[in-house]
């Protein structure tokens, strides 16, 4: 949720654009549409209640919205701007008030004293936020300290200054800061609201604010306990002393110098959950793993060709490299038959013999059509009669018409499949018939029998057999197979997005690409010979040395390893950028591997110093956004760190600080909202958490500078 | 359908079943056993099957053995060749619209 305390709903002076002013619903409709949970209307010297009102009921209880106003503010000639800003319970007396100051002024006309407005608005316990330094018009150092010195809320004194990075820099300072969107444009609200504060705790109202602005230890607990919290006794060092730590479902920050045991209580925190049944486990950054974690060997790669209408045609080609050339019938047979027509009176008397069979191919593959029609019809009348969806979507008197022709359908059909297979046995009955009464004339006479067949018919279907198979390795093996990409992670704005791309190729005789690996087993020079044997068989399945070209294929070594087309599969599997092949730098390994271990869906992140060769604008714009949003999503987020970028603008729930020095370790447990960090071994010692992450931390100044966006530490 | 012509030819006192295709004669040694040289007659009828279904009709068919033996050949031979022929439609391994 995000905060934006200085907003204007109308032109109230001159100088002010007409893009500033808008509507009660339109404001409340811009506001819902974005991320801003807390809103407050300060126009220049101005308050309009009745519109107020309307965009308090607008926003209703997805927003909150408190009343302002932004005086002109004069002291010792400096003019400055003063935002005052009460609770939403106090917005009738506050319109009074500003009433009663303005006078009859108009907005463009009225100039206020800091005198005036404390005795206008002190009674309303307000906040006040004054412009600052390069904030212009900036309240001068004076007019601030008459301000501070006579309100009874100095803690309540913010300072507005232009952007994140300057109130991070006044916070670092000690000056509580913060900015507000000032919007001068609406149409650009959406925009903006992306980089307003965001506030790290939760804050109920107006009241609860104001609480957590002056650091008050049980309301900053109170918000904290939000979040599910629990207590963890760990055994992280040698000594086997023990470590009491009050863990969140948020983020959880161990830090120090180097040596001081941070990763000792990591493991002891993976430990822990690990022994409760959580899957918790050390994140290590090691960028000479990234090709092993990816699996670019592809040593566990495997790929579903179905989906992509590849058959495996494990049968075909196990047909033809187990095919024999059909034989023919030798003419001879016919000589000698027609030489020795047989005079034998009994066997001129057995006429069958002299009958020409029919071939019973043709009726038999009429047969097995019909019965296929049958089957399938019949399945699909019991879907339609067994299917919810089916059988709902025609009313009665329609789904029983349609049962009954696709029944008479399957009936005709029935009859068919009994029509086509008589005439089957009848036509392969008098083959059989013919074929043993020639023989046994020939057995009892001693001619030779009329050959039934030229052999024609086994030749062609044998050829014709290795022609399907070989055509149908060659449909697999042609498919072109789309590449599978996955998106890694980001390298940073300028760099792009790193992709995992796995290129899939069948070797099918011309590919020669020295980078793709075999994904069966097959060696890649065998995989290439079968592809291209095969080939060589289609284009001769109806020569002469068809056999021969089969003789070669299984000649081929470690052919046998080849029994299905996935064995002619190759694959790349690189990274790439933009499209192009990459090899990412150790710290862009980094960076994708982080980013894939914060990806896992995992209820306990364990990150050891994840900042590691990482750059502070990849770690402030990918990863902390990545640990903010685990944090957000209940996660148990754990960090060792060295690096002030994760330690401050995570603004972690809990922080665990090592020292060591001349007495021996510390461990200090505290949090940046209370701004301290408590000695677990001695309650009188404590350090201030500002102070000690800014001298830790490495770039403490540079973080502190950018963390002014998300609000708690004011 | 086409007709393709057949006729009995003597070389070297020896018999041959001479069938015509568009693309040249193909010879079946009827009075030896050479079932190589009837595997490459086979061959070339197969792939003479891929364009268009055909007839093999035998010229002048006389009393003698031979032709006979030609005559009986070439009658099975037809009907093979059209049971090649459905099968080689079924596979598609020519196209259905070829007569």
């Amino acid at each position: 949720m995000r905060i934006d305390i200085h907003t204007h709903t109308a032109r109230c002076k001159s100088g002010d654009a007409p893009t500033r002013e808008i509507s009660a619903p339109d404001f409340c409709e811009k506001i819902l549409s974005t991320d801003v949970g807390i809103v407050a209307i300060t126009n220049h010297n101005f308050f309009d209640l009745e519109q107020y009102r309307v965009i308090e009921r607008g926003l209703g209880a997805s927003a909150q919205v408190w009343p302002g106003v932004e005086l002109d503010i004069v002291e010792e000639g400096v003019r400055g701007h003063l935002i005052v800003i009460v609770s939403p319970a106090r917005s009738e007396d506050f319109s009074a008030a500003v009433t009663a100051l303005t006078g009859g002024s108009t907005p463009d006309g009225f100039f206020g004293t800091i005198e005036q407005v404390l005795a206008h608005f002190e009674p309303l316990e307000p906040i006040y936020v004054a412009h600052y330094r390069q904030k212009k018009p900036n309240l001068s150092e004076n007019a601030l300290d008459m301000l501070l010195a006579g309100t009874r809320y100095p803690q309540r004194v913010i300072k507005e200054v232009t952007n994140s990075i300057s109130a991070g820099i006044y916070i670092s300072h000690g000056h509580p800061s913060i900015y507000g969107s000032d919007v001068q444009d609406w149409s650009d609200y959406d925009e903006i609201a992306r980089n307003l504060p965001e506030l790290r705790l939760p804050v109920d109202s107006f009241e609860h604010f104001c609480f957590l602005l002056e650091k008050d230890q049980a309301t900053i607990n109170t918000a904290l306990d939000r979040k599910t919290v629990e207590e963890v006794v760990l055994q992280p060092f040698e000594d086997e002393s023990f470590l009491k730590l009050k863990v969140f479902n948020d983020i959880n920050v161990v830090f120090g110098a180097k040596g001081t045991g941070k990763s000792c209580i990591l493991r002891a925190i993976a430990r822990h959950y690990s022994e409760n049944g959580l899957d918790a486990r050390v994140y290590e950054p090691g960028s000479d793993r990234l090709n092993e974690i990816f699996d670019i060997r592809g040593k566990d790669l495997q790929i579903n060709l179905v989906p992509y209408g590849v058959h495996y045609c494990s049968d075909e080609i196990e047909a033809v490299r187990a095919a024999k050339e059909a034989e023919v019938t030798s003419l001879s047979k016919y000589v000698t038959y027609f030489a020795s027509k047989s005079t034998n009176r009994n066997a001129k008397l057995v006429l069958l013999k002299d009958i020409d069979p029919e071939e019973d191919g043709p009726s038999k593959r009429d047969f097995l059509d019909a019965v296929e029609a049958v089957e399938k019809t019949s399945a699909y009348l019991t879907f339609l009669e067994s299917n919810d969806a089916a059988r709902t979507v025609l009313t009665e008197p329609e789904r029983d018409e349609l049962l009954r022709l696709l029944s008479a359908f399957l009936k005709a059909l029935q009859a068919k499949a009994w029509s086509t297979f008589v005439a089957w046995k009848e036509v392969a009955l008098l083959k059989a018939a013919v074929t043993l009464f020639r023989k046994e004339v020939e057995r009892k006479t001693g001619t030779p029998a009329k050959p039934t067949t030229t052999g024609f018919r086994r030749y062609g279907a044998n050829r014709n057999k290795i022609a399907g198979s070989v055509a149908a390795i060659l449909k697999s093996i042609d498919t072109a197979i789309p590449p599978i990409i996955a998106t890694i992670g980001t390298l940073g704005k300028n760099k792009g997005t790193l992709e995992l791309r796995t290129e899939f190729y069948f070797q099918n005789g011309n590919v020669t690409d020295g980078e793709l690996l075999s994904l069966g087993g097959p060696k890649k020079s065998t995989q290439k010979k079968f592809a291209a044997q095969v080939r060589l068989i289609h284009g001769r399945v109806y020569s002469d040395d068809l056999f021969q070209c089969i003789a070669r294929l299984r000649e081929i070594e470690d052919v046998e390893g080849i029994k299905t087309v996935y064995e002619l599969v190759l694959f790349k599997k690189y990274f790439a950028l933009d499209g192009r092949a990459y090899e990412p730098s150790s710290g862009e390994a980094s960076m994708v591997m982080l980013q894939e271990e914060l990806a896992r869906d995992a209820d306990v992140y364990i990150l050891d110093e994840p900042e590691r060769s990482l750059g502070n604008e990849y770690i402030s714009d990918v990863i902390v956004p990545l640990i903010n949003e685990r944090a957000r999503a209940g996660k148990r987020v754990f960090i060792s760190t060295h690096d002030a970028n994760i330690a401050v603008r995570t603004l972690p729930y809990s922080s665990v600080y090592r020292s060591h020095d001349h007495d021996g370790y510390k461990t200090y447990v505290g949090n940046p909202f209370t701004n301290r960090l408590l000695n677990t071994s001695d309650e009188s010692d404590h350090l201030d958490w500002r102070i000690v992450s800014m001298r830790t931390l490495e770039g403490g100044p540079a973080a502190f500078g950018e963390r002014g966006r998300i609000y708690g530490h004011t | 359908m086409v007709t393709l012509k057949a006729s009995v030819q003597t070389a070297d006192d020896k018999r041959f079943l001479d069938i015509t295709l568009e693309s040249g004669a193909v010879r079946i040694p009827i009075s030896d056993d050479n079932p190589n040289q009837v595997k490459s007659a086979f061959n070339r009828l197969i792939e003479r099957i891929k364009s268009g279904a055909f007839i093999i009709e035998l010229d002048e068919v006389g009393d003698d053995l031979f032709s006979q033996v030609a005559n009986e050949y070439i009658g099975q031979l037809n009907k093979e060749i059209q049971e090649v022929r459905e099968e080689m439609k079924k596979f598609k391994l020519v196209g259905e619209d070829e007569s």
